[in-house]
């Protein structure tokens, strides 16, 4: 059985390979696409190369901390640059002209409402021709708030216990709610992706592997018309040798050609998309729910047109709504959560986790069962459509 | 002599290379096959007669395995194709209607594809391919691509790709369908001789001549029943020595070819054309002076025609109409 089911397989290769088809689909477009995506949209995006206007009306020890840790920060170093701006207007004129992504203003007295325990409001000023520079902006204040709040409780707390105002803000240092610490460093952007070249090079490498997979599905509908697909089930073999045969041609062509995305992604930015070992068992999930789920439409379609036509709408839909097209952080709230019912958002979701963090296959065990559960789910309901059509 | 015509009663004592008993198969209200149920012995040809839509091909699918019977059972050379599917499969040579090969790949390879997949060793694989080549005429065209073949061509190779691993049954689904004489004649030639070596066949057609030529036994098989099955002087039996007549008519053809249905020996009579008509007629040859004097006075009768009984002949007789309707 296992020779019939090679050469089913070598002689899906060696047609792959002869027309051209998945050097194209897998590779050749796919890299071309993340590198025009890489250049158009990360040159001289804000993220890469972040201006935030930094406005000061306050003078007090909040802006100065927020100032220093921002510059203190690692993560952000030759990424973020904050300039100094003296008012909200100025700030919003640079904002305009382009020559900031985004700017951060303290407003007059807001570390003294913060140190009274009356809290504070801190603006931030975006532009959507820059959102990535938003998104740090909003990333950093969303820090702040934090502090500020833990602070503001602090203070009320101490006050409402009877401690005399002038002894509130020694006691609340003293026990660990100091406001300045903020400590940016280890996620400077609350998951957001700073890198393009990965978002990109990994969002092409997700669509298209629908696409890799996709053709050899499509091959058994086409092997239908021809009649060989009955000519090799009236063969002395078993019924899932032809599907299992092209499924696994396709399911290779595809974890090579995300591979070799990766690894074009590498080569061409110096980008880097994680932990190798964890980044690979992520790539062959996708694929293996991407395989699953174009087998599933191949199973219900009647002819190879029509598996064509259903499988690149399936493929698109996935890619939008799972960020490998648009960033799942630019999308309006309830679309990201849409992203989470494509394999497509979980991998892109575990993709980031390994680019921006450094984690390890620990930390995508979510995403990569949420990935094989498609492939389950998605592969079993193939299976059962199959078996009206194409096995049985 | 035909070989239908030479073949006497079934052979039965040896374990037949192809059983079916009973096979029935249904799509909805549609009954596609119901109960069919014939034995092949080997190095025995039968054919299978029908119009397109009689079921031929479902009843060919359920016995070649790509196709479960609602009920039935098949035997291939004892085997039970739903007991042992890939023991029984491996005794079959299957040739589909179409030209079920890929045109990209050349003769030989489409050969040593189809081969692998029976689990014949890669040398044996290699001389098997060489003499299936030989076979069917293609040695010298083996190594270029099935694209550039002729329809014939692609027909030899379909056949040939079927008779790699010498199969105790041979099933033949329409095989000469839309091919120049020459690679009939070659496919015909090459299909008896297997039959002289021994090997069973199964061959299904609506050209009644090739039945004629290859087949000892056959079956008619209308709407999706056996309606006749036997030799071809058993099934010629069944419309009695009635003898086909076709008149060609001048005149008022209407009139005339009321007055020919009413003549007494006639047992069938249909309109054929403009000008033309058949009958079905006991002793037809010597009814023809009655049937001209007949249409004297409407028509006048231009050329005549007198074939015995045929297959053509019975099949219109049991159902009505012809294999080509």
């Amino acid at each position: 059985m296992w020779r019939a089911l090679w050469t089913v397989s070598a002689l899906e290769l060696r047609a792959r390979l002869r027309d051209g088809t998945a050097i194209v689909i897998a590779l050749i477009v796919p890299v071309t696409l993340a590198t025009l995506f890489g250049l158009a949209l990360g040159g001289d995006d804000p993220p890469l190369k972040a201006t935030v206007g930094f406005v000061d009306l306050d003078g007090g020890e909040f802006p100065a901390s927020v100032r220093r840790e921002v510059m203190a920060a690692k993560e952000l170093k030759g990424s973020v640059t904050l300039r100094d701006l003296p008012s909200r207007e100025q700030a919003g004129r640079e904002l305009e002209s382009g020559a900031i992504g985004s700017a951060i203003v303290f407003p007059a007295g807001f570390s003294a409402s913060v140190g009274a325990g009356k809290g504070g409001d801190v603006a931030v000023l975006k532009t959507p021709e820059s959102p990535l520079a938003g998104v740090v902006a909003s990333a950093i204040v969303d820090r702040i708030s934090a502090v500020v709040d833990a602070r503001t409780l602090a203070v009320r707390a101490v006050l409402r216990a009877g401690v005399p105002g002038d002894q509130v803000k020694e006691l609340v240092e003293r026990n660990g709610a100091a406001g300045p610490a903020i400590g940016l460093a280890d996620d400077p952007l609350a998951g957001g992706k700073i890198d393009l070249s990965v978002y990109y090079g990994s969002g092409m490498a997700a669509l298209f592997a629908f696409f890799v997979v996709g053709a050899s599905f499509r091959g058994l509908l086409t092997e239908r018309k021809l009649g060989t697909l009955d000519r090799i089930r009236a063969a002395p073999v078993a019924a899932w040798v032809p599907v299992a045969g092209k499924a696994a041609v396709g399911f290779a062509l595809a974890v090579a050609g995300a591979l070799l995305n990766w690894g074009a992604s590498v080569l061409i930015f110096g980008s880097t998309w994680g932990d190798p070992a964890a980044v690979t068992v992520v790539l062959v999930a996708h694929v293996l729910a991407a395989a699953a789920i174009t087998m599933l439409v191949t199973s219900r379609v009647r002819t190879d047109a029509q598996a064509d036509g259903v499988i690149m709408v399936v493929s698109f839909v996935a890619a939008f709504f799972g960020g490998s097209l648009v960033p799942v952080y630019n999308l309006p709230g309830p679309l990201q959560t849409v992203a989470l019912l494509t394999p497509n958002g979980w991998t892109s979701k575990a993709l980031t986790e390994l680019a921006g963090s450094g984690a390890g296959l620990a930390a995508v065990a979510l995403p990569v069962g949420v990935l094989c559960a498609i492939a389950l789910t998605a592969g079993g309901l193939a299976v059962l459509g199959f078996r009206k059509g194409l096995l049985l | 002599m035909t070989a239908l015509e030479t073949a006497s009663a079934p052979a039965t004592t040896a374990t037949p290379a192809l059983a079916c008993r009973g096979l029935s198969k249904r799509y909805g209200d549609v009954v596609a096959v119901e109960d069919v149920g014939f034995a092949i012995a080997p190095g025995q040809a039968y054919g299978l007669l029908g119009p397109n839509g009689a079921g031929k091909t479902t009843t060919i699918s359920m016995l070649v395995g790509l196709l479960r019977p609602d009920s039935g059972t098949v035997l291939v050379g004892g085997t039970d194709l739903a007991a042992d599917p890939t023991r029984a499969k491996a005794k079959i040579g299957y040739v589909p209607q179409e030209i079920a090969l890929y045109p990209e790949l050349t003769g030989r390879e489409n050969l040593r594809f189809f081969g692998r997949l029976f689990g014949l060793p890669r040398r044996r694989l290699a001389a098997r391919i060489d003499e299936v080549l030989d076979l069917i005429g293609l040695t010298d065209r083996a190594d270029t691509k099935l694209g550039t073949y002729s329809g014939g061509m692609k027909r030899r190779i379909n056949i040939g790709a079927a008779l790699l691993h010498r199969p105790e049954v041979l099933i033949l689904d329409e095989p000469t369908v839309g091919v120049d004489p020459q690679s009939r004649k070659a496919i015909l030639d090459g299909v008896e001789r297997l039959v002289e070596e021994g090997m069973a066949l199964l061959y299904t057609s609506h050209y009644m001549e090739e039945i004629e030529r290859v087949c000892e036994r056959a079956a008619i098989i209308d709407h999706g029943r056996i309606i006749a099955d036997g030799t071809r002087r058993e099934l010629v039996s069944l419309v009695g020595t009635a003898d086909k007549v076709e008149l060609v008519l001048d005149g008022d053809v209407e009139t005339a070819f009321a007055k020919l249905r009413a003549v007494e020996g006639v047992v069938e009579a249909a309109r054929t054309g403009a000008s033309s008509v058949r009958l079905i007629a006991e002793g037809g040859r010597y009814l023809l002076p009655a049937l001209i004097t007949a249409v004297d006075g409407s028509a006048t009768v231009t050329a005549t025609q007198v074939i015995e009984p045929d297959l053509e002949a019975t099949f219109l007789h049991l159902t009505g109409s012809t294999l080509r309707d």
